[in-house]
């Protein structure tokens, strides 16, 4: 079993180039959520009030991403992405070679694939508002954004959020995918350690710990944020 | 249909059980001769549904000993061992239990919920026990729902369902634990009459119930739960005509009050 | 459009699918029959703490390091290269087929607990009082009613379990992803390349999505409204 020291944050240590990759890892998933979040919401949208090309462009767009690996999205993007500029660099006139970043090919592959199951989770949290609640808006007056505002957001918040909390961890997992881009995160970060060291057990272990270590924080957070939701909602007088 | 044989259809002695500190049953004796009807009435929380769930040990009483027919338990400890396990399902082949929310098997249809037991327990064969299992349906009024799945049936057909499937055991005798207490007023009619009719066929029965009219009208003995003891145990005429106790009468005051 | 291009390729990337329908199918096997195990081990405590670690690590780590750990990693301890199980461990088939069920058995044993959960407790203990003993209790009550209500939730696992096969690719493996990623490098033409592979996993998610209503159906007339079996 190889040295626990290679571990340790000093000269000698890969601990600071794992925590760095540890925060790498934190920040592709957060904006790749947020990015699932803004398709999710959109789409969820187009599926529950959209007219019907809308609704079946929607329903499509979950379909396939459901049933395509995630790595070929991934993939998708990058060299796909890659094309893309290269053309537009080269019809532009400018000289190659033309990369794209590992960071948005992984944040935009990622968030089309959160996209598609949080619009789906978003959706089953739209039904699961109360009709009475929403009838209630409409006879004070609401307009369709107060009453989406004040009365159906609050309240599918509260139904979506352990779901939320789901698809939160699948983006951490996923995450690692994104090192097949070249983009040092955990993943990468762990590989190269453990081929420069030849420690791959210690150095892998070390990061499943590292992803241990966000999904359980993050897991405990949306537990704050769902007992605080409920707890809301119990307040607002139900 | 009865097989009657020396000894009492069931007996309990010296049963007692508690939940942690709660001390629900505190040394219960009573047994059933065949053909013996028995309700038991009592406050809400007094044991009675304790009490009936001992006899299959679906609670193990923590003492005392259960007879049904010729074989009998003494469980010591709040668990059984394996020989005393194999006991218990014996004694269960020789009960029926109807419980107060029905619990059919919603992946079976109604049939399939009353040839259960006696293909997969007691092996009998498959069309003996589909002739008997239609018998008993056309008994409870249902032949014509043998197809239909549990969910689709009201609550009062469900019960029948399920006091079907408690004959199909032959059983010895049958427990219900008030078995109208989940329906809706229109509906108790129709279970009481099938219950009556079991009565009347001879069948021994213990059951815990709140239908004061119907428990006077059956029973040929009425026992009066409290705290855990038996505080009256007598005849119809004389539970519900002179209690002795003072708990029982304001108990049954209470009672032909509210419900009357 | 280069359509013989594409047809060529999606020729090529269909002699990837043996591997990946074996890789899948017996992962989903192994799965399930680990992700039972981890449920009927959940009856004492220390069973319970030992599923519950069990599916804690393999949830909360990505699929992709577990099998780098596999295949990489136990190389590295010299009694694993000692024992008879090196020939196995050696070959990257058996240590992708090995994560992919490792993985698969925490997702599916937490599928089959909601689903075990959810029967009705009245159910089990009618099955009592008429006789019946344990491991009738589980064959005829407990685990058709379970497996029911856990239906959807596993046909979901089972799509996720046949994207999941494509990391197989990462450790050399040929299967669909493997053999469309070394087309790439071949000609650099990914997204057609990429969209071709796409389209096959997307037909074979789609015909699991239609069997899995199909038997929800079959499976639960109960609860859609039909009268006859
Ligand atoms: N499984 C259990 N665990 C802990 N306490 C229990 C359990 N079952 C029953 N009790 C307690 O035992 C006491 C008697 O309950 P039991 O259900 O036998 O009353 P009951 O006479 O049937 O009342 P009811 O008329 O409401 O059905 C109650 O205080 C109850 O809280
Ligand atoms: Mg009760």
């Amino acid at each position: 079993m190889g040295d626990i020291g290679l571990l340790g944050f000093g000269p000698d240590g890969w601990g600071l180039v794992l925590f760095r990759a540890g925060l790498m890892t934190l920040a592709v998933s957060v904006a790749a959520f947020l990015c699932g979040l803004v398709l999710g919401t959109l789409v969820a949208w187009a599926r529950v009030g959209g007219n019907r090309v809308m609704r079946a462009l929607a329903e499509a767009y979950t379909v396939v991403l459901r049933g395509v690996p995630d790595i070929l999205v991934i993939y998708l993007f990058y060299f796909g992405g890659r094309q893309v500029v290269a053309a537009i660099g080269t019809a532009l006139g400018f000289a190659g070679p033309f990369d794209i970043s590992g960071f948005v090919a992984g944040m935009l592959a990622i968030g089309l694939i959160s996209g598609a199951s949080q619009s789906e989770v978003l959706r089953g949290a739209y039904q699961a508002v109360p009709r009475g609640t929403i009838e209630a808006g409409r006879v004070v007056g609401m307009g369709r954004f107060t009453l989406f505002r004040r009365v159906i957001a609050p309240q599918a918040m509260v139904t979506a959020l352990p779901a939320m909390g789901n698809q939160w961890q699948s983006v951490i997992k996923e995450s690692a995918l994104v090192s097949v881009t070249g983009l040092v995160e955990t993943m990468r970060q762990v590989s190269v350690a453990a081929g420069t060291t030849q420690e791959h057990f210690l150095f892998y272990a070390a990061g499943a710990v590292i992803y241990l270590i966000i999904t359980t924080l993050s897991d405990q957070v949306f537990r704050l944020a769902e007992r605080r939701s409920l707890r809301g909602h119990q307040g607002a007088g139900y | 249909m009865i097989t009657a044989s020396i000894g009492p259809a069931l007996s309990l002695s010296g049963l007692r059980k508690s939940f942690g500190h709660n001390e629900v049953l505190r040394g219960i004796d009573l047994s059933a001769r065949d053909g013996d009807v028995i309700s038991m009435i009592g406050a809400s929380g007094s044991g009675k549904s304790t009490l009936l769930r001992c006899i299959p040990m679906l609670e193990i009483p923590d003492a005392g000993t259960i007879a049904v027919g010729e074989d009998s338990l003494s469980p010591k400890g709040g668990r059984l061992t394996r020989t005393e396990d194999a006991i218990a399902r014996r004694m269960r082949g020789h009960l029926g239990f109807v419980f107060q929310n029905f619990n059919l098997w919603p992946h079976r249809t109604v049939l399939e919920n009353v040839i259960e037991a006696p293909l997969f327990v007691q092996g009998r064969s498959r069309a003996e026990a589909v002739d008997e299992a239609l018998a008993l349906l056309e008994k409870v009024g249902l032949a014509e729902k043998r197809d239909a799945w549990p969910a689709h049936l009201s609550g009062g057909q469900q019960q029948r369902v399920a006091i079907a499937r408690a004959l199909a055991q032959h059983p010895r005798a049958i427990l219900f634990d008030e078995p109208t207490s989940a329906l809706d007023p229109e509906l108790v009619g129709e279970v009481l009459k099938v219950i009556r009719r079991l009565a009347e066929e001879g069948r021994t029965m213990l059951i815990v119930t709140h239908e004061m009219g119907f428990a006077r009208e059956v029973s040929s003995r009425v026992v009066f739960l409290h705290q855990g003891r038996i505080e009256e145990d007598g005849t119809p005429a004389e539970v519900f005509g002179a209690p002795k106790s003072e708990r029982a009468r304001a108990f049954l005051a209470s009672h032909f009050d509210r419900n009357r | 459009m280069d359509l013989t291009f594409i047809s060529g390729m999606f020729q090529k990337i269909l002699t990837g699918l043996p591997l990946t329908l074996n890789l899948w199918l017996l992962s989903l096997a192994g799965g399930a029959c680990l992700a039972l195990t981890l449920n009927l081990m959940r009856q004492n405590r220390i069973g319970n703490a030992i599923a519950a670690t069990y599916v804690f690590v393999f949830r909360g780590t990505p699929l992709l390091i577990q099998i780098f750990m596999i295949y990489y990693g136990l190389a590295g301890f010299g009694f694993i290269r000692q024992s008879f199980l090196w020939p196995f461990l050696r070959d990257p088939y058996w240590c992708g087929l090995l994560a992919l069920i490792l993985n698969d058995a925490a997702y599916s044993s937490e599928i089959l607990r909601g689903g075990l959960r959810a029967v009705p407790k009245g159910a089990v203990e009618a099955g009592r009082v008429s006789g019946m003993g344990r491991a009738t209790i589980l064959r005829r009550i407990t685990l058709p009613i379970a497996t029911r209500q856990a239906l959807p939730a596993y046909s979901n696992e089972v799509i996720s379990m046949l994207k999941a096969t494509a990391l197989v690719s990462t450790i050399t493996l040929m299967d669909m992803t493997g053999i469309a990623r070394a087309a790439i490098s071949e000609t650099w033409r990914a997204v057609e390349i990429l969209l071709c592979a796409a389209v096959i996993y997307l037909v074979i998610s789609m015909l699991v999505t239609r069997a899995s209503a199909w038997l929800e159906q079959r499976l639960s007339p109960w609860q859609f409204g039909r009268t006859t079996p």
